[in-house]
Formats: structure tokens, sequence, C-alpha cells
């Protein structure tokens, strides 16, 4: 499950981390993407493991959109820029989900069979649900294609400068709206891979991103703003904490465990695990 | 420009007592109760985000976990009144007192933080408080309390028949939080806000004096927001977890001021004036549809508002030049 | 909305000042407020309930011929054919806001009674104000027994609330056990909102007096991103009957859970709410073969009773799902309080509560098993019997009581 809270937190990692922008409709992302699935499967009989890379480049186009109309000119604002990003993501993740309720209505949605849905392998006694594998194995691919993407090539490098000094980089000819709309494209299309292996064994429904958004935040600062490695060994550490946790507490306090660990990692290093801003 | 400020802090104090004054005659004229209604939620709210302006504007400490706060009030108040019969006017100031104390007790480790993380920190810290309510039999857990209504009683500030002590109430919340804004504005914790937010670095080396007085930032505006958070437990007699310490009320805390214009003195008064009855007659018209309209048309006006005028509302109104601490 | 600038007068004397304004208003028409969540996670139950209560309209409403209250004819008799008219609210599950609505549907839309809410929080606030303006509130699908023990005049529920529904369940098990079936352990698995609280309670103290064993009590946290360290715990306590009070998203993530882990129970038995919802069984309905649910209403009944199939049959083509355990409630619930108003000949709130208290119907009249309709002082139908249904080969079949029963219970479960 860890590795699931990470794959979720890797996307926002990118936006939320190396761009510095706040995305409160990160879930809504989420959402949009399960939706998606699902819908490809219901009139394609697509199964969601295949429609996956679908997914993601749809949200790809739909996370440099976004960025275009809208998220350009919130960091563009003179004042307040930190909450004018807060606010319009916030007010951009109401309007998701009324246009879901709109025109998906507010039913819950599921795929009942799909290659990964329900299977499970077992190794001596110990259940491994495949979706969660699958999810576990996609995220650890992310993960790593993510990091030499920002490391080894010159567009991750270019993200990383844009983010710490748009004036320098426009001198050398780097147009920093290109390089933002790729990385929120980016961004939502690993959300979009996320979303899609969840809807072989989760429920859609318009709210259905709000229970993963604060999760997902929480993990990519446990982690470190500015670490794609950060968001990763957050992921895990989240997954563990919340399974710990269950046994020795009563299991709907299981999210205060996750809550008080972040609080602790921060009050001991300001920057998170292995955060550099 | 001491002379102007000192002149402006006047003018706006004049503006205030009229608007007060015009405003505590609005239910002459408002017989409505749905209106009153309205009236009430808007002031209570226009209250809140004063207090929370303080923190949050001023002080340049985002919090959007400030429903802990409204959650303890609430909370405070009905467990004396429920449990040991204390009324709730003393548990109001007990609601107060305990958050403040709270407040100053997780600003020692959180004023390290910065910017993301510090909002996140808050954000969890409500969740925490939520979770806890949640599975706190004692404290009635998700069932939540009941106030036991005994007719109309000043004493136990409650009343069946008319709303009309609810809006004064509100009014008084509003006018003290408005007035303690105005009065830090121009104190040495105002002088040492406005530093900060001018010079990070330069205040930083201030130290013990700056992080004080956001000792004292984040106290006060505790205390209000938990005075506010008693009253609504008063006004919709029936609280549970969700409905007072909800991350919803962080957010609804922090939205008229943001739109209003963040870190002014009146900010938010304009943005809970515009947002609260807008918000009311979207789901009034077009809630009951099942279709989700009233959220699209929510979303997209913050949207709108946001991405135009990034200083708030207020800027329409206010010529270029410096207004306290909305530089 | 238009605000109206009539003087509605403040306190005491705006209720006696309604009493005129809506005896005089034009009987022609009968307006009743329908408070819902039309928007947020529960969006779908209110989107549902407005498709029941409009097919309780149309039975109302036009000239139909159901051996019902007012199924025959058009409008109701008692005020000239006068037609009802629903006005609908969104409470968003805010009490605050269903608080404001409900003042809202009675000061403007001038509404004589109030119906809902789904959420049990709600309903708390919507029926103090119906108790202070004195219009009557139904609470058609609120299932908290804490409901109807406030004391309130002008509170009715014709449905049962979670004690009976357990009080069934334990029936059932103490039946069961005499014919030989084992059951000793139960595992309880509920949600932490009021609804699963309340259940969860019930159960508890039902158990304890009963002489069952819980061997595991696990509240989790509503709309949970996983609830895998929650069945890992249900497994190791393996009890024979697995009781869990869901709601639909949840019950969802339980079921595709469970299947995950490998955690097959003898039994479950559900406390309804997700366990009614035809999501939940489009989802996961092929792991639920012998899953048993407490339910009011049961599509059987349609055998013995023809009416519930056609009343079905209407509002199946309105949103293309069957009545379940919410849909039936309500719709029952609109049929009662209209009846209720005809026969007081009034829009007078005081009036409609003398009617709805005199209410003396016949379980044959209704579409429900219940034995029959009366509310004692406390505004509760004691009569409501539930029932324990099966989910076999895709369909829902009435296992318990007996004489309500079509079929012998299959357990354990396959």
């Amino acid at each position: 499950m860890g590795l699931l809270y990470g794959l979720i937190a890797v996307g926002l990692a990118l936006i939320f981390g190396l761009m510095d922008v706040t995305n409160f409709a990160h879930g809504e992302f989420l959402m949009i993407a399960m939706y998606l699935s699902f819908f490809l499967f219901a009139f394609f009989a697509i199964d969601p493991l295949l429609s996956a890379p679908l997914v993601a480049a749809a949200l790809f186009v739909f996370g440099a959109v976004i960025y275009l109309l809208i998220v350009r000119f919130a960091m563009r604002a003179k004042a307040n820029a930190g909450m004018v990003q807060i606010f319009t993501t916030f007010g951009l993740a109401i309007v998701m989900r009324g246009l879901a309720q709109f025109f998906f209505t507010p039913d819950y949605r599921s795929i009942p069979q799909s290659w990964l849905g329900g299977k499970t392998i077992s190794i001596a006694g110990i259940f491994l649900p495949e979706p969660q594998l699958v999810g576990a194995l996609v995220s650890m691919a992310a993960f790593a294609g993510l990091y030499l993407f920002i490391h080894r090539t010159d567009f991750g490098r270019a993200i990383e400068a844009t983010r710490e000094d748009p004036g320098a980089v426009a001198l050398v000819g780097i147009d920093k709206n290109r390089v933002f709309a790729f990385g929120w494209g980016l961004g939502a299309a690993l959300v979009g891979l996320a979303g899609a292996i969840m809807a072989s064994f989760f429920y859609i429904y318009p709210d259905v991103g709000a229970s993963f958004a604060l999760i997902a935040y929480v993990t990519v600062a446990l982690g470190g703003f500015g670490s794609v490695f950060g968001a990763f060994a957050g992921g895990i550490v989240v997954g563990l904490v919340e399974a710990t946790t269950a046994l020795v507490l009563p299991p709907s306090l299981k999210s205060v465990g996750i809550y008080a660990v972040y609080l602790l990692v921060v009050f001991i290093r300001p920057r998170g695990l292995f955060g550099s801003i | 420009m001491d002379k102007d400020f000192a002149a402006r802090r006047r003018r706006d104090l004049i503006i205030a007592a009229v608007l007060a004054a015009i405003a505590a005659l609005t239910p002459l004229f408002v017989k409505d109760v749905v209106v009153q209604n309205i009236l009430i939620l808007t002031l209570m709210y226009a209250g809140l985000s004063q207090s929370w302006n303080i923190l949050s504007g001023y002080c340049g400490q985002i919090s959007l976990g400030h429903a802990l706060y409204f959650g303890l009030g609430a909370y405070t108040t009905e467990l004396l009144f429920t449990k040991f019969g204390v009324l709730p006017w003393f548990g109001m100031l007990a609601g107060g007192v305990v958050s403040a104390l709270i407040a100053m007790g997780l600003g020692y480790p959180f004023f390290r933080l910065r910017g993301h993380y510090f909002v996140i920190a808050t954000i969890v810290i409500a969740e925490i408080g939520l979770l806890l309510f949640h599975n706190w039999e004692w404290a009635g857990a998700a069932m939540g309390i009941t106030i036991p209504i005994r007719g109309d009683s000043w004493l136990k500030f409650q009343f069946l028949r008319t709303k009309l002590p609810y809006f004064y109430f509100a009014l008084v919340l509003c006018c003290l939080a408005w007035f303690v804004t105005w009065w830090l504005e121009d104190s040495k914790w105002g002088f040492w806000w406005r530093a900060v937010k001018d010079n990070p670095e330069a205040a930083e080396s201030l130290g013990v004096v700056v992080f004080n007085s956001k000792m004292g930032a984040a106290a006060v505006s505790a205390f209000l927001v938990a005075v506010g958070g008693s009253f609504y437990a008063q006004f919709v007699s029936y609280i549970d977890p969700e409905s007072v310490m909800g991350f919803q009320f962080s957010l609804l805390m922090a939205l008229p001021a943001v739109l209003g214009g963040i870190g002014t003195l009146w900010g938010p008064v304009l943005g809970a004036a515009i947002l609260i009855p807008l918000t009311e007659l979207t789901r009034f018209k077009f809630g009951g549809s099942g279709r989700g309209v009233d959220l699209i048309v929510y979303g997209t006006l913050i949207v709108l508002i946001s991405l135009a005028l990034p200083r708030g509302l207020l800027s329409l109104f206010s010529r270029p030049k410096k207004t306290g601490a909305a530089r | 909305m238009t605000i109206t600038r009539r003087d509605v007068l403040l306190g005491a004397t705006a209720t006696a000042a309604l009493v005129p304004l809506a005896a005089r208003a034009q009987t022609s028409e009968v307006v009743i407020g329908v408070i819902y969540p039309f928007s947020g996670g529960s969006a779908q139950q209110g989107v549902d309930a407005q498709k029941a209560y409009e097919t309780a309209l149309e039975v109302i409403n036009k000239d139909t011929d159901f051996d019902l209250p007012l199924g025959k004819g058009e409008g109701l008799p008692g005020l000239g054919g006068a037609k009802i008219r629903l006005v609908f609210a969104d409470h968003q599950a805010d009490p605050q806001k269903g608080r404001a609505e409900a003042e809202r549907l009675i000061t403007q839309e001038k509404v004589c009674a109030i119906i809902g809410t789904y959420q049990s929080a709600v309903a708390v606030t919507v029926s103090q104000i119906c108790e202070r303006y004195q219009v009557p509130f139904v609470s058609a699908d609120n299932s908290s027994p804490s409901l109807h023990r406030r004391g309130l005049k002008y509170y009715f529920r014709a449905a049962p609330h979670d004690e009976m529904y357990s009080g069934a369940m334990f029936d059932f098990f103490d039946a069961m056990k005499k014919k030989g079936t084992k059951i000793e352990t139960l595992s309880l698995f509920h949600e932490d909102t009021i609804f699963g609280t309340d259940s969860g309670n019930a159960q508890a103290k039902i158990a304890g007096e009963r002489g069952y064993k819980i061997v595991t009590d696990i509240k989790y946290r509503a709309n949970s991103p996983s609830l895998s360290a929650e069945v890992q715990q249900l497994k190791s306590a393996n009890a024979d009957v697995l009781m869990p009070s869901s709601y639909t998203t949840d019950g969802i993530l339980l079921v595709k859970t469970m299947a995950e882990l490998g955690y097959k129970p003898n039994a479950i038995v559900a406390q309804d709410a997700g366990f009614s919802e035809k999501a939940l069984y489009d989802a996961v309905g092929d792991k639920l073969e012998g899953v048993i649910s407490r339910g009011t209403f049961s599509l059987d009944l349609a055998q013995k009773r023809p009416m519930v199939g056609k009343i079905n049959d209407m509002f199946k083509t309105r949103s293309g799902k069957d009545f379940n355990d919410l849909t039936s409630r309500q719709f029952m619930g609109l049929i009662i309080l209209a009846d209720a108003i005809s026969r007081a000949k009034s829009t007078d709130g005081e009036k409609i509560r003398d009617a709805l208290a005199a209410t003396d119907l016949p379980g044959e009249q209704t579409i429900m098993p219940w034995k029959r309709v009366k509310f004692d002082e406390m505004g509760q139908n004691n009569d409501a019997d539930p029932v324990l249904l099966q989910y076999v080969g895709g369909r829902f079949v009435t296992i318990f009581p007996p004489q309500a029963a079509i079929a012998e219970a299959i357990w354990p479960m396959k």
C-alpha cells in the first residue's frame, strides 16, 4: 500500500516539490484518471492495465492544459503567490468535482472484473494482492524513471533551474512556460498511471480524490520537497506506519500515526527526510 | 507618512463605527429569518476570518488548521455545559483559553517550519484533533453532543424563538476581531510582523522578540476563533466532530480573507460579505438539483477572483498606496 | 431564490402568523420540503431519494390504482383533490446547513411538513427546527435510535431503527442455533460516523445480553483509502459471523480487500446501508454470494402483493434501479405523510401532527413487510418488522422472520 501512496505522491512530488507550486486539485486529477479508466473499460472493454498508458497520455494533455489555462496565471501573481496558488487550485478542485457529478452522476462505480482485481499471490502464507503488487512495480519504475529524468536529462535540469531562477533561465533561452507545462503534464500523467491501477480495485465517485490527497501531501512533505527519492521514501514510511499504527491503536485512528510521524520528522528535520528546499 | 498613517487609522475607526451601527440596526428592517441566518453566518465568518488573518495575514504564518481551535471552542463549551452544568459564557472563555494555550504550545515547534512544511503541519494537527474527538467516547465520539434546549435564556445563551441575540453576538465578535486587528496594526507586534514580512532574514536576527510576537499572534487568533466556535455550537445547538472540526472550516475561515485581501484590515469583512451570501444563494438556487451545479458556480468564482485579484477584492477600492501590512 | 419581504413576524408570533397564512393558502397545492445531500460524498443517496419521492408523488397526484393510502384517484381527497409539490434542498451532510435549509423551506417555501435526511446528524438539527416551527418532520430513512428519544412532538419515524434491526439479527442467530448451527463468536466491523457507532453499540449490547462472544470489535475511519490492516485483524480473529456496518464505498473496499487477503468468513450478516446498494453488488456481487443483510424491504413481497412489483417498475423507469432498503422507506415515508395531510384536511402543522399521531395503517396497505404503521408517543413505529435477506443467485430472498421468509438460509455462505 505504501508504494501506491508513493505512486500517487510521485506526480505530486514533481508538481509540488520540484516546481514549488501548490496543487490542491491533485486528488481530483486522480479522480479524473480513475473515471477515464472506468469508461474505457465500460465502453471498450479495455482492461485498466492496458488503458493505463492511454489514461496517462490523456492526463498529460490535461495537466499541461490546466497549467497553461490557469496555473500559469496563478504563478504570475505579484502578491501572495502562495495563497493564490492554494485557492486557485482549491477552486479548481471544487469545479472538477462539480463537473464530475454533473456529467458522471454521483453513482459509485467500480470495475467488477479485471486482470488484476481480486487476485492474490500467496507466498509462504503472506498474501500479496496483485493490484498492489503491480502498483508497487509500476511505482518503482516511475520513481526510477523520474529520478533519471530529473538528474540525467537537460529537460529535467531545466525544470529545476527554472524553479530556482526563472530570470536566468530565460536568458539562456528556455521558455519557462514550456518547461512548466511539460512538468505539469508529466506530473498529471503519473497520477494518471496511479489512477488507472487503482481503478482496478478501488471504487470511483466524484469525491474519491479527497481520501488520498492529504496522504499524498503528507507523503511528499515527509520525504522533503525537491527530492524525488524523498517522495518514494515517504511513501514507504507512510505505508509502514499505517500498518503498524492499526495494530497498536484502534484502526479508526490509524491516520493519526502517519500525521504524528510527519510532525515528528519535520520537528527534527524541518525540510523533511531528504528535502532540499 | 506617520501622519498619513495616523489619519488613516482614525478614518478606519470611524468607518468601522458607522458600519457597525448600520449593521446593528438591520434587524429593524430585516425580519425574514432566512436573511437573518445569512447575516449571522456572514458576521461570524467575517469575525473568524479576521482572527485567522492576524496569524496568517499579518504575521505571514499561513495556517490551514484553524478548525482545530474552532472545534476546541465548541467542544470545551458544550462538554462543560452538558457534563458539569457550567454556563456557556464561562465555557466560551475556557474554550478560548484552552485554544490559546494549545496554539502557543504548538507554536513552539511549528514556527521553526517554513512554507509548505508549516501549512501541511497545521492541516495535519487539525486532522489529528478531528480523529481524536471522533474516537473519544466521553465526548460523544461520532454521535456528537446535542445541546439540551430548555427555552430562551440569556444565562444559557440559547434562544428558540428569535435569532436576534445570536445576531448581536456575531456582530460583537466581528467588531471585536476587527478592533483587535486594528489595535495590533499600530502595536509593537504589528511592527515586528511587518518587519518579518518585508525582510525575513533581517528579522531572523531579532530572534526572540519576533518569535514572541508570533506566539502572541497565534494565541490571540486561536482565542477569537475558539469563541467563534462556541458561539457556533450554541447557535446550531448540535455539534459533532465533522461539523465543527472538519478541514472545510479551516478553508472557510481563510477564504474570505484571501478573497477580500489577505493581511489587510478590511479584507476579511469584505470577503465574508460577498462570499457567504453567495455560498448560501447558490446552494438555495442550484443545490436541490443534485447535479453539482452549485459546486461548479462556487468553484469557478473562487478561481476567477484569486486569479484576477491576487491582492483580493479590496485592491479594487484602494488607490495604490501602502496600507498597513498589505504591501 | 427570491427573498420576499413578506413580514413574517419573529419568534412566537412567527408560528402564530404562519397558521392563518397557511390556512389561507390555496389548497390546490400542498408543499412538502425534502432535505437530502445532493452534493458531496453521499450525493448518490440524495439523487436516488429524489427519484423515490417523485415516484411516490406520481402515485399520489396521478390517477393510479394501488391499495395504498392515496393510491387511487388524483391528489389529496381530504383537501379537495389538492396536489402535492415537493421542494428539494441540499444539506451537504452538514447539520448547520440542514438547519438553515429547514428554516428556509418553512418560512419561504411555506412547506407544511419536511421529510429527510439520510444522515442522522442532520436529522438532529432539522427536527429541532421543525419542532420549533411546529411543522412535522418525517424521518424517512434515518436509523439512529437516539433520534426519537429526545421527546420531540413533531418527530415521526415509520421505519425501524438500528436496535430493532440488530435485534432481528440476533433473533435469527438464536433460531439458527436451535437448528444446530454453531454461532458463538462474532466480529463487529463498523465505520466511525453516527450510523456505524450506533449500530456497533447496539450489536455489542445485544450480543452481551444473549451470550455471544465478540472476538473483534473494529471501528474504522469512513472512506479510508485502505482497509488492509483492518481485514488482517478480522482474518486472524476468524469469528463465526462477520457483522459489517458500512456505507457503499467502504463496503466495496472491504469485500475487495477480503478477497485479496484471502479471508472468507462463514457468514456475513450486514447492517444494510452499503450492503443494500446496487452499486456494491455491481462491483463485487460475485464475491458476495450468500451474504445476509437486514432490511425493511424485499422485492419478494411482490409475489404476495403484486402492487409492490408495479410500483418498483415505476421507480425503475425513473432511476434504472430496483427499490432498495432506503428508497422504499423514502417512498413509504411520503405516502404516510401525505395520507396524514389528507386526513388532517388542513396544511396546519399541528393538525397534520395530530393526524400523523393517529395513523393506523395495516401492513397490507404498504409496500413493506411491516405489521402495521402506528406511532408510539415518541413518534416511533414499533410494528415495522425488519427482515433478513440473503443474496442468492444475483437477487435477494427473504429468509427471516419465518412468516415473511420464502427460503431457508444457506449457511455457511459460499
